[in-house]
């Protein structure tokens, strides 16, 4: 995350409620093309707290996605089903 | 479950076990996750599983070829830990269902503006934090958290899992996110972030 430009911004959000539920509908990809280039590309460009958000919520997903995800079902389980199956 | 709700299919030997093996088979994994995270016990998921695929393969004329099988059976998986394991379980669901409206009072949304909560710190959970947090959550806030975050279900599907409306999906989901993000600030404290 840059902190390069972030003196020009906004410290307080003036539509605090729409944004939270735009954000939350921009992370889980069910915005439409209008709505994500109106948040992403102008509101987050001037708004610091939801820019803040933004990218914890970002984060949040990315880290749930990598440390949460990608276990393995024991092989013993996917041979009793095969076998419960196979003879049904 | 309603099983019998779809107009039933007929399908031969050979196409059950198609369908069976290439269909429901390849979601084994998630379907193994999804069942550890409800149920946070290795041999109840195990358990849990084998139920949700015999279920699948006993009603398998009640699934219509090349619909969305892993949607059908988070489905099934969610009725049986529901029907069978929950009742089990002395704990009453402390989920208190308020809906978007009260939710979105203008405290909280002050609140939620701005979290106890830096991008930094969650740099710093490389171990079990985040999966610690997930499982404190009261199940069914980590129930939206797991199909929305971890399996990436879209909203209507997600909908049709649980048996709500989107509306309530979205503000559960809404609710799951603030309370997990306190459950990692208080991680982020002991760590010693400061969180203001």
């Amino acid at each position: 995350m840059s902190n390069s430009d972030q003196s020009h911004m906004k410290q307080d959000c003036s539509n605090k409620r729409e944004c939270l539920e735009m954000l939350q509908l921009i992370l889980d990809g069910e915005a439409t093309y209008e709505q994500k280039e109106q948040f992403l590309k102008h509101h987050l460009d001037e708004c610091l707290p939801c820019y803040k958000n933004y990218h914890l919520e970002m984060k949040i997903k990315e880290l749930l996605k990598t440390k949460c995800c990608g276990g393995q079902a024991p092989s013993d389980l996917v041979e009793q089903i095969k076998n419960k199956i196979g003879a049904a | 479950m309603e099983l019998e709700e779809a107009p039933k299919q007929h399908y031969s030997e050979e196409e059950k076990q198609n369908i069976f093996n290439n269909e429901f088979m390849p979601h084994i994994h998630s379907m193994y996750n999804f069942g550890y995270r409800l149920t946070l016990d290795q041999d109840d998921s195990k358990d849990l599983v084998q139920d949700t695929y015999l279920k699948a393969y006993r009603f398998i004329e009640s699934f219509q070829k090349g619909t969305n099988a892993k949607a059908w059976l988070f489905r099934i998986l969610k009725n049986s830990f529901i029907n069978d394991y929950r009742k089990k379980s002395k704990e009453p669901s402390k989920v208190d269902y308020q809906e978007v409206e009260t939710y979105y009072n203008s405290e909280e949304v002050d609140r939620q503006i701005t979290p106890d909560l830096r991008v930094e710190a969650l740099k710093d959970m490389i171990g079990d934090e985040i999966s610690n947090a997930l499982n404190a959550l009261d199940v069914d806030f980590r129930t939206v958290i797991i199909l929305c975050d971890l399996e990436g279900f879209k909203y209507d599907e997600m909908a049709k899992i649980l048996d709500i409306p989107i509306g309530t999906v979205r503000s559960r989901l809404h609710r799951a996110r603030n309370l997990l993000k306190e459950k990692l600030s208080e991680y982020a404290k002991q760590m010693g972030y400061k969180t203001t």
